[in-house]
């Protein structure tokens, strides 16, 4: 079924070299990379998208759709790039957001719910799992970042909202409360007391987005989408910049070059393929 | 490593664990305030003058309704640090949201969301709260200023009886239904972050069950992705984009059917016309104050007129949700007001008879407590604008209240007491 074989046949490990890189597998895939991700990404989410995220009374339809996929997809391009430029897995994007969502619901868990005492549809996170996938598949079909960028962080934007209209259709049903109109999310926002967060702190229906008959949200989406596609061509520098590694080749010549293989055996095969003798690293 | 090294090492790890999670048990405590006196007095005394604050039902049974009622005034002498109040919102100061809030008024007009106030006049307000979770809770009205913060009021307990489990929250919706506030969503929730979870671990184990990292780069890097870029590999990924999409666009459009009905989020503000100015025949100028330090008091010199046709006496001085209070004014004290928050024999003249219609008189106040320690409003001598503010009391003898807004700068006495 898969190629299995003959990728462990090209990599010319021994049984237990195979053995070992499969260890390593499960000791750098779970416990370090995912766990890493978590701690980076979910401060850096929160930090930047993280109101819109956890409070109901703030997913309206001009920031929230504009806000979290831009802020997303940051670290999914520099996964993407990592995974995919140095293993050709497709999953940097999904892992991500994983990784995203697991820090999210401790959180919610931890410190709105059990701590903060906030009921769970009053902090329920979004989720970009689908938009994440959808990018993750983009890249595997097309191999080419830039057409990612294009039609994948595309994608990524505008999937964001439709998948959560089933999570938070319904706080968007109105209730009169005292006379007053107010969608149910406006409700708990304001029956859920937060000492700390006053009603103007919301950065919810301000903005010039209201043209084309009150379209809101479809406008917000073409502009998440835009800047999704600059985001993430500018996260997958990121990941390139800080992924790249070399070293400096001195051959047989006392020539020295700048080498960007850190694998030995790679760089052995290279001299084998070239023809040229190895040196000295 | 032999069994029993590892098990030592286990025992080692567990006592550590184990005294890391007893030792909250003994050595912490509630924290039963919100750091209400941290906040700096000019932004206490100069900013909202709070007065009549009412926690109406010192115990109550969860879902019963209780009360947090009062008035204010904002001040004449509003700092220059801070912004003035063209964003603001009454608010409650609550560890958590211990209460429900079910309404909230100004004069009678409901505040859902911000609206401008305006200073050197005075407000009403009433918070209706519903019993959310059980213990005792300190609770104070609390004033939001946008881009200066919460200014809070002053704090009162409140105690909540039964049992958490109990709650409950019923609302009906324009649309007919009857939603729960603490349930209402939260199944959909999870269900939606657990099949989409249950994908994307999918996806990414479709590629953990076989050799991921070392072993690919090692290949990529000496001979390219031919080999590593398996046929099945686009197979599945067209399969997961194909399912995607159509359980996202199945997920859209069965919740647009079952939520036919929807409104945006409603961002406006609220428009509240502040109390009408009650005429008040008494006016006052403070025409000298200082803070005498080792002495813990407040001294003013106000100069009073009274043109109205009834004699007034002074009987209270409050500023920062503190009462420094006479005979007079100790006598119409709410015996349900803190006693943290009132220094009943505060408040001392040297001209306590009534001022007569018609009569001007220079009095000389002094509001002395050790209050003005323990809430921390000496640091007045450490704020940039050395001034004080508040509202002074008096009484007609039918029981009639006049209330004086007073400010002036603050001169810092450092002599002791007697010298």
């Amino acid at each position: 079924m898969f190629r299995t074989d003959e990728i462990i046949k090209a990599s010319k490990l021994p049984p237990e070299g195979v053995a070992m890189s499969r260890h390593i597998d499960y000791i750098y895939f779970i416990p370090i990379l995912f766990v890493t991700i978590i701690g980076t990404f979910h401060m850096h989410f929160d930090l930047l998208a993280g109101d819109w995220d956890f409070w109901i009374d703030w997913k309206d339809r001009q920031w929230w759709p504009i806000v979290t996929p831009i802020t997303a997809i940051t670290f999914c391009a520099a996964l993407q790039y990592y995974n995919w430029v140095n293993y050709r897995q497709p999953f940097g994007a999904t892992i991500c957001i994983l990784a995203l969502l697991a820090g999210k619901w401790v959180t919610i868990w931890a410190a709105w719910w059990w701590w903060s005492n906030y009921p769970y549809n009053f902090v329920m996170p979004s989720t970009l799992l689908p938009s994440a996938i959808v990018l993750d598949v983009v890249l595997l079909l097309t191999r080419n970042w830039t057409i990612t960028a294009v039609i994948g962080a595309w994608l990524f934007a505008a999937l964001f909202y439709p998948t959560n209209w089933a999570i938070f259709a319904y706080s968007h049903t109105p209730v009169v409360i005292d006379g007053t109109l107010l969608s149910w999310a406006d409700y708990m926002g304001f029956a859920y007391v937060r000492t700390g967060t006053p009603e103007y702190i919301r950065m919810i229906e301000v903005g010039s987005l209201r043209t084309f008959g009150g379209h809101s949200t479809m406008i917000s989406s073409f502009f998440a989408a835009f800047a999704s596609s600059l985001m993430y061509i500018l996260w997958w520098q990121f990941g390139k910049f800080f992924c790249t590694s070399y070293f400096y080749l001195t051959d047989d010549r006392q020539k020295t070059t700048k080498v960007y293989d850190v694998f030995a055996y790679a760089t052995l095969a290279h001299a084998d393929k070239t023809k040229t003798s190895g040196g000295k690293a | 490593m032999n069994a029993k090294k590892t098990f030592k090492l286990w025992m080692l790890g567990f006592c550590g664990m184990a005294t890391l999670a007893v030792t909250p048990v003994f050595e912490s405590t509630p924290a039963f305030a919100h750091g209400e006196r941290s906040q700096e007095p000019f932004l206490r005394m100069r900013t909202v003058n709070w007065y009549d604050t009412q926690w109406v039902g010192k115990s109550t049974a969860i879902n019963d309704v209780t009360y947090l009622r009062g008035k204010f005034h904002l001040s004449e002498d509003w700092p220059r640090a801070v912004v003035k109040p063209n964003r603001t919102f009454l608010n409650i100061g609550s560890p958590s949201s211990v209460f429900l809030r079910l309404s909230s008024k100004i004069n009678g007009t409901p505040m859902f969301v911000a609206g401008p106030m305006e200073i050197g006049r005075d407000y009403e307000y009433e918070v209706t709260l519903k019993a959310r979770l059980p213990g005792h809770h300190h609770i104070h009205p609390m004033f939001a200023v946008k881009d200066a913060g919460p200014i809070a009021g002053p704090g009162g307990w409140m105690d909540i009886t039964g049992n958490a489990a109990d709650f409950r929250n019923d609302i009906k919706t324009l649309t007919g239904e009857t939603f729960d506030s603490e349930t209402k969503g939260t199944a959909t929730g999870i269900m939606w972050h657990l099949f989409w979870a249950a994908v994307a671990i999918a996806w990414v184990g479709f590629f953990a069950i076989r050799p991921m990292y070392l072993i690919r780069a090692r290949v990529l890097a000496a001979y390219g992705d031919e080999i590593l870029l398996d046929p099945i590999d686009r197979k599945v990924g067209i399969f997961f984009l194909v399912f995607t999409v159509s359980v996202v666009t199945f997920g859209y459009l069965s919740a647009d059917a079952q939520y036919p009905v929807t409104v945006p989020l409603q961002a406006g503000e609220a428009k509240i016309k502040p109390m009408p100015i009650k005429p008040n025949p008494m006016v006052m100028e403070v025409t000298h104050a200082e803070y005498d330090v080792p002495g813990r008091a407040l001294r003013m010199v106000i100069h009073a007129t009274n043109n109205g046709t009834e004699p007034l006496t002074i009987g209270e001085f409050t500023t920062a949700g503190i009462r420094f209070t006479n005979k007079a004014g100790a006598a119409r004290l709410d015996p349900n007001y803190p006693a943290e928050l009132v220094a009943a024999d505060g408040l001392t003249m040297d001209y306590e008879g009534a001022i007569q219609p018609g009569q001007t008189v220079d009095v000389k106040i002094e509001s002395k407590d050790v209050l003005w320690e323990v809430q921390r409003l000496v640091d007045i001598l450490h704020d940039p604008d050395q001034r004080f503010a508040g509202l002074v009391m008096s009484y007609t003898n039918s029981g009639e209240r006049m209330v004086n807004p007073v400010w002036a700068p603050v001169l810092p006495v450092f002599t002791r007491l007697g010298s």
